[in-house]
């Protein structure tokens, strides 16, 4: 093809496009990474299974599981105290971000996973519902005080100028930064007590008592119908969050969380301290009489098993599975989000399509993986595909609600031209900022893939809890935040040198 | 901080962490297996305790072995039944408590390698070394028949860590699962309890014709029961004596089918001294 | 001497002149109107002129600075959160007060939005929203007014009672207005501008409509 000289000069092939560069970059380094990477299909005989698995999906059965409606009123409770605490350190938090420090902080805080949270504050707490509330409010308080202020800073500046001079800085802050806030506030709050619900679900993995404790159960023993149950009842709870949360029914909510969630269990400060001064103390130290040389080199040696043996795969791997995951995510967003458009689908089928994201997004990523793991055999496969679809069903979901409001001139075309020559290259940036809002995410869920066996950063801390390592576990945590950070910071740079913009409560 | 306030915090958190005034006796067990209706089944247990030992008795379920032991070492429960390690583990951590009870099946506990028909692999008496190259996968993390025992015995016959004996190797989580997992032919091969090997063959629950055992490995300590050693203290002179009497003294086959254990032998610390060369040996132990 | 004064002031967008070497005064008491084309500068010698004396001032600006999510009450209110302490403007912001509503009341009957009172200005047209920021000007009791086309969007009838409003509560007023008839109205002098450079500073009186046509001439 002879590139075309258009009228004022141009070739019409030369002017850069960032936005398709980029995309192919990450494209290229997925197929890289994936040959790299552990990805094949191994299984010899899933028919059973899967046969086991459709009888259980066609048979529901509500009376299986011991305790159910205990564990769906403690799945909604720890999820309504853990966000609300969240919001309530959150909040003071966003107004100090301002000060690095406070930005560390939350960096770090919210860059470990709520599993993770969790297993350390079992061995602090033990299996009290503190545990299971601050496993999600710890988390939740720095993506709120992240949110929260790049909200605020949104805020429109205009009225500054006319407000009388001596009107104090509280007066200013609620009557011009927080009215326009506050809608956003709102909006955001209710996304995250969605993903509160996601993450008390999920924290029943670990031992507390919410639905994820009885669905892994069913799943790892192949109760198919029990788990499809469970998984109908939190769609329910999931699917119909707006209409049973209300702001006014909050405090309400709070009160009867606190009266419904079992208060057992004794808090020992003994406890605490000792894993704060001992037990994450490196294996050497802790055994060291006196701090000499031969305790130096043997802690150099720890650091040394510990780096090459466990952290350095971990992150590799970790990298792999995330990029793998993060380009399957973009590729489904973009197969998802017109299902539920109305640009392309008539209400019928945009009620469905709305069914399917809703299933995909509320499955921990953990059972979709388990699903694919029974089909395919052990690799990285189940779990990069499980969090492409669970991030692609939110990605696409959040994109399609966006086309919503897309005017469309009166004569523009119809489905795939419509789809490739006007709504797609439109919603391109917005697609892009979503999808590198996502990517720290991603990264952050492959943890609970580890618990899975899949030899991510999170597998070799899962290994050191089950051994009682907590020296290790805290070693590899603290590695898995840096490396979180890390993406979280080349993210921004890429947005900020894409200009990819987008209202900050979406994600 | 202040020293006011200081003394203000420590006076809550302790206010906090005074002991329940109504003294429960608590336990736990090891979810080793099928852990549906985990509180219909101990809670049998507990009950029966709480006839014998003339206090409240309660069980909590945990998720995992490590969990267990965090709940022994935190005072959560007073009681457990572990998993030879999990028990070494949990009595390295509690200083004092002792292994009181273990199942009759237990002085002499065995690991089952199993492998899927596709592999060709048949029962032998010598260790299977043809396994090489294959798809294994452990039970849980910390579990002594699915993963300690059976490390072990890799160990010692190929020389070499079992990531580099095998194609791959995964932990299924627990015995059940892993059976279900080489059935499938998900892995190829397992090291599975032979207790709840044997009684999902009688449950049913197994196809032969697609999985097998390989190899039996030989006898070695498994589970327990511990109890920790201040109980006498907190609930009263004899107390463990008390437990451990109650514990020998069950006979009710319906109570012991959960375990799967036909009765229960007295045990102590000692008993377990293989468990803890073997878990040093291969690293598992400090 | 005037109330308020530039002297050779010259402002620069990226190098392109904005207001050229412009002088001049206002006293106390004036009715100034600014008009001329868009673009000629008339909104930047406003802010010129209103950073001389912005603490006794208030102001229209062109996007008007109100808060969307707010009534049209505490919009208007905020003209006087300095004369409160923060508490009490926090719980008049939760819960309006009958006695500040009382206060506002009688201006946003002059401008007629005494029906919107409790409406949040995103439910406003353009028109009702200038005049809700008109309003929270008056009630803030300054003896000076700034205003940026504070009445282009109000309807030729309303126009002239908010002009009238603006009038009668201000001592001094300083308007940019693109409406020729309004300017000279309600205006004592009108100042007119022409790519930066001030090319006419005349007495409304001696005025008509007519002799402002060159202003707007390429």
């Amino acid at each position: 093809m002879t590139a075309s000289i258009s009228s004022n000069g141009f070739k019409a092939g030369s002017k850069p496009r960032p936005l398709l560069r980029i995309s192919l970059g990450f494209l290229v380094i997925a197929l890289v990474l994936g040959l790299l990477g552990d990805f094949e299909i191994t299984t010899l005989d899933p028919w059973i299974e899967i046969e086991r698995m459709v009888a259980g999906i066609i048979t529901p059965d509500f009376s299986a599981t011991e305790d159910l409606w205990s564990a769906v009123v403690n799945t909604v409770a720890f999820a309504i105290l853990g966000v609300a605490l969240g919001n309530a350190m959150g909040f003071p938090l966003a107004l100090a971000f301002q000060f690095r420090a406070v930005r560390i902080l939350c960096a770090f805080i919210r860059s470990v996973h709520e599993l993770f949270w969790a297993l350390i504050f079992l061995q602090v707490f033990g299996l009290t519902p503190l545990t299971g509330v601050l496993a999600i409010a710890i988390p939740y308080a720095g993506i709120f005080a992240k949110v929260y202020s790049e909200i605020l800073e949104e805020s429109d500046p205009a009225p500054l100028q006319t407000l009388p001079k001596g009107t104090s800085s509280i007066s200013t802050f609620m009557f011009v930064r927080m009215p326009d806030a506050w809608a956003h506030f709102k909006t955001y709050a209710l996304y995250r007590l969605e993903c509160g619900l996601r993450s008390s679900a999920v924290l029943g993995f670990v031992g507390l008592p919410t639905i994820g404790f009885h669905l892994e159960s069913a799943f790892s023993q192949g109760r198919y119908s029990e788990v499809t149950a469970l998984l109908i009842i939190f769609y329910v709870i999931i699917a119909t969050i707006r209409k049973w949360v209300h702001a006014r029914l909050i405090p309400l909510y709070i009160i009867l969380a606190l009266l419904v969630i079992p208060w057992t269990g004794e808090l020992a400060t003994s406890n605490l301290v000792r894993f704060f001064t001992y037990d994450i103390l490196p294996h050497p130290l802790r055994v060291a009489e006196t701090f000499d040389m031969g305790t130096l080199s043997a802690l150099g040696a720890w650091l040394s098993i510990m780096w090459n043996e466990q952290a350095l795969p971990g992150i590799i791997a970790t990298i792999i599975l995330t990029q793998v995951a993060l380009v399957g995510s973009g590729a489904l967003t973009l197969l998802f989000f017109p299902l539920i458009s109305p640009k392309f689908f008539n209400t019928f089928g945009r009620t469905t399509g709305h069914i399917f994201l809703v299933v995909l997004r509320s499955t921990p990523e953990y059972v979709l993986a388990l699903i694919f793991l029974l089909l395919w055999g052990p690799s990285m496969l189940p779990a990069a595909v499980a969090l492409a679809l669970h991030n692609g069903a939110i990605i696409g979901h959040l994109i399609g609600r966006y086309t919503e409001d897309m005017d469309l001139r009166p004569d523009s075309p119809k489905g795939l031209n419509l789809y490739a020559y006007d709504v797609l290259p439109r919603l391109y940036p917005q697609f892009l900022a979503f999808l590198f809002y996502r990517w720290e995410v991603i990264m952050r869920e492959t943890a609970i893939l580890g618990i899975l066996g899949i030899a991510t950063l999170g597998f070799y801390i899962d290994s050191a809890f089950a051994d009682l390592r907590f020296d290790r576990a805290m070693f590899l945590i603290i590695v898995t935040a840096i490396l979180n950070i890390g993406i979280d910071t080349l993210s921004r740079y890429i947005r900020g040198r894409l200009r990819l913009r987008t209202t900050a409560d979406v994600v | 901080m202040n020293f006011v306030k200081t003394l203000a915090t420590a006076a809550l958190i302790a206010s906090l962490s005074a002991p329940a005034f109504a003294e429960t006796f608590t336990f736990t067990a090891i979810p080793d297996q099928d852990d549906s209706a985990l509180k219909a089944r101990f809670g049998k247990i507990a009950n029966y305790l709480t006839k014998e030992l003339g206090v409240e008795v309660k069980y909590i379920p945990v998720k995992s072995y490590s969990a267990a032991v965090t709940a022994f070492r935190n005072n959560q429960v007073q009681l457990a039944w572990f998993g030879g390690l999990s028990g070494v583990r949990a009595r390295n951590l509690v200083k004092g408590s002792q292994a009181i009870a273990q199942g009759a099946e237990d002085k002499a506990f065995k690991t089952y390698f199993i492998a899927h028909t596709s592999t060709g692999l048949k029962k032998s008496s010598s260790f299977p070394k043809s396994m090489a190259g294959k798809t294994f996968t452990f039970g849980s993390k910390g579990s002594t028949s699915g993963r300690l025992m059976p490390e072990f015995h890799i160990r010692k016959n190929f020389k070499k860590k079992p990531k580099n004996v095998f194609s791959r190797v995964g932990f299924s989580g627990d015995h059940s699962r892993t059976i279900a997992l080489v059935q499938s032919g998900a892995f190829q091969i397992g090291a599975v309890n032979f207790a709840v090997w044997d009684k999902e063959l009688k449950t049913g629950k197994i196809d032969t014709s697609k999985v097998s055992i390989i190899w039996t490995t030989p006898d070695y300590p498994d589970y327990n029961w511990s109890i920790r050693g201040d109980a006498d203290k907190r609930y009263g002179g004899g107390f463990i004596g008390k437990v451990k009497k109650a514990l020998l003294n069950m006979n009710d086959p319906n109570l012991l089918k959960q375990f799967p254990r036909n009765s229960f032998i007295a045990a102590s610390n000692d008993d377990y001294a293989p468990i803890v060369s073997v878990g040093k040996e291969i690293g598992l132990l400090e | 001497m005037p109330l308020l004064e530039l002297k050779n002031a010259t402002v620069q967008y990226n190098g392109t002149a904005v207001l050229n070497n412009l002088s001049l005064g206002i006293e106390q008491g004036e009715k100034i109107a600014l008009v001329g084309q868009s673009g000629a500068g008339k909104s930047t010698l406003l802010n010129l002129l209103y950073q001389q004396c912005k603490e006794d001032a208030a102001l229209v600006p062109q996007d008007l600075g109100l808060v969307r999510s707010l009534s049209v009450f505490h919009n208007v209110y905020m003209g006087r959160l300095n004369k409160h302490p923060s508490w009490y403007n926090v719980v008049n912001l939760i819960k309006p007060l009958k006695k500040e509503v009382d206060q506002v009341l009688p201006i946003l009957i002059q401008v007629g939005l005494e029906e919107k009172v409790f409406e949040p200005i995103r439910e406003l047209s353009g028109g009702q929203q200038q005049r809700t920021a008109v309003a929270r000007a008056i009630f803030k009791d300054s003896s000076i007014f700034f205003g940026d086309e504070p009445v282009s969007a109000v309807d030729e009838h309303q126009s002239h009672t908010v002009m009238q409003a603006i009038s009668a509560s201000h001592q001094t007023v300083v308007l940019s207005m693109h409406d020729v008839e309004l300017a000279l109205k309600y205006s004592s002098r009108v100042i007119g501008l022409k790519d930066g450079d001030l090319v006419m500073n005349e007495p409304s009186g001696s005025l008509k409509a007519s002799d402002l046509d060159g202003l707007y001439k390429q």
